[in-house]
């Protein structure tokens, strides 16, 4: 029997080997996968958007947003460098440092004690010190905005002529390394704050980062003024002005850096389950084809004179598993090669990225559920196959499947990406022909021993119970040529017994 | 020992008798005419001695087991309605089915080429079989059923859609195969192939067995006709259970349709003419050949 099964696996096989579309898509996916983060990179605007600020008013207004924005890169790169010290456990550097202080909004004075510190680069040579040799390098976070001196032409400009002085900064090209160009433009009038009208220019709609931020700062502004002329002294307006709560931050585990890390190491048993969905896809509609073949070219009735319907369903089964592996083994094969041949910048974040693959458990378990996941859905376009006579037939069974299977995985992989581990994913996680997909997706950021050995027999059993009754109704479908079943008839052949 | 041995087999699909209570056995070496109508229930009783369904009733013995397909390796099989995967070539084709009857590859390859080279494609033998004719493709599946040196060779309709050459070759195969000791089983709707090569034949109607024996037998189950020009007084020769004048011919020469009664031999009325002293101008008989017996058991509405 196991020979007629492989025997049927190998020519499976190798009529999916021989089609183009195979090698297409074997090629493409890692060609597309690899122009993605090039492509990503490429448009990321990583550069900072350009502020120039006219401050006719004295100049306190611009100082005040100068020092509240580079305030807040601050804050920001407190916060990532925090992350980073989290996310590798590097809390020893120097451990009474806010950067390693996870539990907490920091405050303008926690900046202050940073920069007094001497900032982010005595931050990292203290980390330097402790940071294990394959811990990918801190990547410095490049300032949001970056503030620019008016040119002096534009300080007393009015009217049509401010207009024209404007638009030719917001034209020039920054790229192309004019020095007089700008992102936004702001202009505090003289009357400022008698007047309290400020005007922004902008190409594009404004962030609103930017807009909320300024906005604070010239509230501040215009109450220390109210507050001065009502009889405060400065610094009692200060305090007035100054007076915030300390948040104290706590996020269960993984939280911050760590949840971080949690993602990372989610991506292999993320990406391991995608590649299960797309090779289904692909593999279960070649199959589908080959299926299709047998009962157009009317060669099942020889085929059947050798071998049993259960071997030829198995044989298809086991091809279908074949070319799904042999796809998964050229793809993360190209990612080994992608990771090696790129040494150091990719490796960098692959290495956390394949931290699951140190645990054997977690490698059976992607093993043992791609496998299971493969059968448990393989099985199903081979019954498809046996009842279609045509690929037109074949696509009105197959689109209500497809969309029932797929639709819920979309939601899932979202849900999974964004840490949440609710409901839908609990649901999912047990209803078996979602199961592969959602234990596989779970694998990085946890999942409890018992929901994986339970969700692992429960597949089982259900692989089992598609076995009787899909071959139940791939025997009987078999021979019925030229008949489309009905609902009713489908029914009865799950119902057949064999003869 | 038969090579096949059918007993008191039926097989019915919802209500309908498609095989009753069906009896037979093949002799190795035997070449075994299997012949009825549409929906007579040839080809589910080779579906069921080849366990592709299975029997409502009755048994079914090959080389004295069971259908099984461990029998694979005994059975050759050409199916009614034929057809290969387009994309493999014609010996890998062959070298597959021949694997999947249990064959060594090597074996299987070295007499798919044999095969191949018989049936003139030994040229084509990696050609693939969506870029071959109908005729070649249909030697090729040929070829596998042929693979293995079957004990047992079922063909089903073989003769159907193909050339006459082609037609030839098949009966050569068939013929080969007898010599070889192998029971031959098909079934067709042309009686002139059943003529030219069954030992024995086997009418079904309606899954019922009409009549299995040979071909004399069968010509027997009908009585001969003889035309002969005589007098009126042929009428009265013992023998004759009938005698219808076709044509007068003028000074009481007649032509006469004759029908003889049961087991009467045409020859035995023919001494009694002379016996009796009866002018005879012409006296020709006409046995009955497998169509009229087929149009008389069957029906002749699926008669070629």
């Amino acid at each position: 029997m196991m020979t007629n099964i492989l025997l049927v696996a190998r020519r499976e096989f190798r009529q999916i080997a021989a089609m183009k579309s195979f090698w297409l898509t074997l090629l493409l996916v890692p060609i597309a996968l690899a122009l993605g983060p090039l492509l990503g990179k490429a448009l990321n605007d990583d550069e900072s958007t350009r502020i120039i600020v006219i401050d006719r008013a004295g100049g306190s207004a611009l100082t005040a947003i100068e020092d509240r924005f580079a305030l807040d890169e601050d804050r920001y790169a407190l916060r990532s460098l925090s992350r980073y010290v989290r996310r590798h456990s590097l809390e020893n550097a120097d451990p009474a440092a806010p950067w390693t202080q996870h539990d907490r909004w920091y405050t303008d004075a926690d900046i202050a004690a940073f920069r007094s510190a001497g900032g982010i680069d005595a931050a990292m040579a203290k980390i330097d010190r402790v940071k294990a040799q394959d811990t990918p390098a801190y990547d410095k976070p490049t300032p949001s905005y970056a503030f620019a001196e008016a040119p002096a032409a534009l300080a007393a400009a009015e009217g049509e002529q401010l207009q024209e002085q404007v638009d030719t900064l917001l034209d020039a090209d920054k790229d192309k390394g004019a020095a007089e160009a700008a992102d936004i433009v702001v202009l505090v009038g003289e009357n400022y704050p008698a007047d309290p009208t400020v005007r922004l220019w902008s190409n594009e709609q404004p962030p609103s980062s930017f807009v909320t931020a300024l906005q604070d700062v010239l509230t501040g502004d215009l109450r220390q003024r109210l507050l001065t002329d009502r009889g405060f002294s400065a610094g009692d307006a200060q305090a007035l002005q100054s007076a915030v709560p300390a948040i104290a931050v706590t996020t269960p585990p993984p939280g911050g850096g760590a949840r971080e890390a949690m993602l990372v190491r989610s991506i292999v048993p993320l990406a391991i389950a995608y590649i299960l969905m797309m090779s289904l896809m692909l593999s279960g509609s070649w199959m589908l084809q080959g299926s299709i073949e047998e009962r157009s070219n009317k060669l099942l009735e020889s085929l059947l004179a050798c071998i049993r319907p259960e071997e030829l369903m198995y044989g298809k089964l086991l091809g279908a598993l074949a070319v799904g592996l042999s796809m998964i083994t050229v793809w993360v094969g190209c990612a080994a090669i992608a990771a090696f041949a790129t040494h150091g910048a990719i490796a960098d974040m692959i290495r956390p990225a394949l931290a699951p693959l140190t645990s054997p458990g977690v490698i059976l378990a992607m093993i043992y559920f791609f496998i299971a996941g493969y059968l448990a859905i393989s099985i199903l376009f081979v019954a498809i196959g046996a009842m279609a006579d045509s690929m037109s037939e074949a696509q009105g069974y197959l689109m209500p499947i497809l969309l029932g299977i797929l639709l819920p995985i979309t939601f899932l992989m979202q849900a999974i990406v964004a840490g949440k581990d609710g409901l839908m994913v609990q649901v999912l996680t047990w209803v078996p022909i979602w199961t592969p997909f959602a234990v596989l997706a779970r694998l990085g950021i946890g999942i409890e021993t018992w929901e994986l050995v339970g969700a692992a027999i429960l597949l089982a059993v259900f692989i089992a119970v598609e076995v009787v009754f899909l071959g139940r109704l791939f025997r009987a479908s078999l021979l019925a040529q030229g008949q489309k079943p009905g609902f009713k008839q489908i029914i009865d052949r799950f119902r057949s017994a064999p003869g | 020992m038969p090579v096949l041995e059918v007993d008191n087999l039926s097989k019915h699909f919802e209500g309908v008798r498609a095989v009753d209570d069906l009896s037979f056995a093949v002799q190795p070496g035997e070449i075994f005419g299997f012949l009825g109508g549409n929906g007579a229930g040839k080809t589910t009783t080779l579906r069921m001695v080849l366990d592709i369904i299975r029997p409502t009733s009755g048994t079914i013995s090959i080389l004295g087991s069971a259908p099984d397909r461990r029998n694979a390796a005994a059975i050759g099989f050409l199916p009614e309605e034929r057809g290969l995967y387009g994309n493999m070539s014609a010996i890998d084709t062959i070298v597959y089915f021949g694997r999947l009857k249990a064959m060594d590859a090597g074996d299987a390859r070295h007499r798919g080429l044999e095969l191949l080279e018989r049936f003139d494609l030994a040229d084509r033998a990696k050609s693939q079989i969506g870029d071959m004719s109908k005729g070649m493709a249909q030697k090729v599946q040929l070829a596998t059923s042929l693979v293995n040196e079957p004990e047992l060779l079922m063909l089903d309709e073989p003769f159907s859609g193909l050339d006459p050459v082609n037609q030839g070759l098949l009966e050569e195969e068939i013929l080969r195969a007898s010599k070889r000791g192998a029971a031959v089983i098909f079934s067709t709707h042309v009686m002139q192939h059943a003529e030219r090569l069954c030992d024995r034949l086997l009418l079904l109607r309606k899954g019922r067995k009409r009549f299995e024996g040979t071909l004399d037998q069968a010509r027997a189950t009908l009585p001969a006709r003889i035309t002969a020009i005589t007098t009126a007084a042929i009428a009265d020769i013992p023998g004759v259970a009938k005698a219808t004048a076709t044509n007068d011919l003028g000074g009481g020469w007649l032509e006469w349709d004759i029908v003889l009664a049961p087991d009467t031999e045409a020859g035995a009325v023919l001494e009694r003419c002379s016996a009796h002293a009866l002018p005879l101008r012409r006296f020709e008989e006409h046995r009955a050949n497998l169509h009229d017996v087929f149009v008389s058991l069957v029906g002749g509405e699926d008669v070629l």
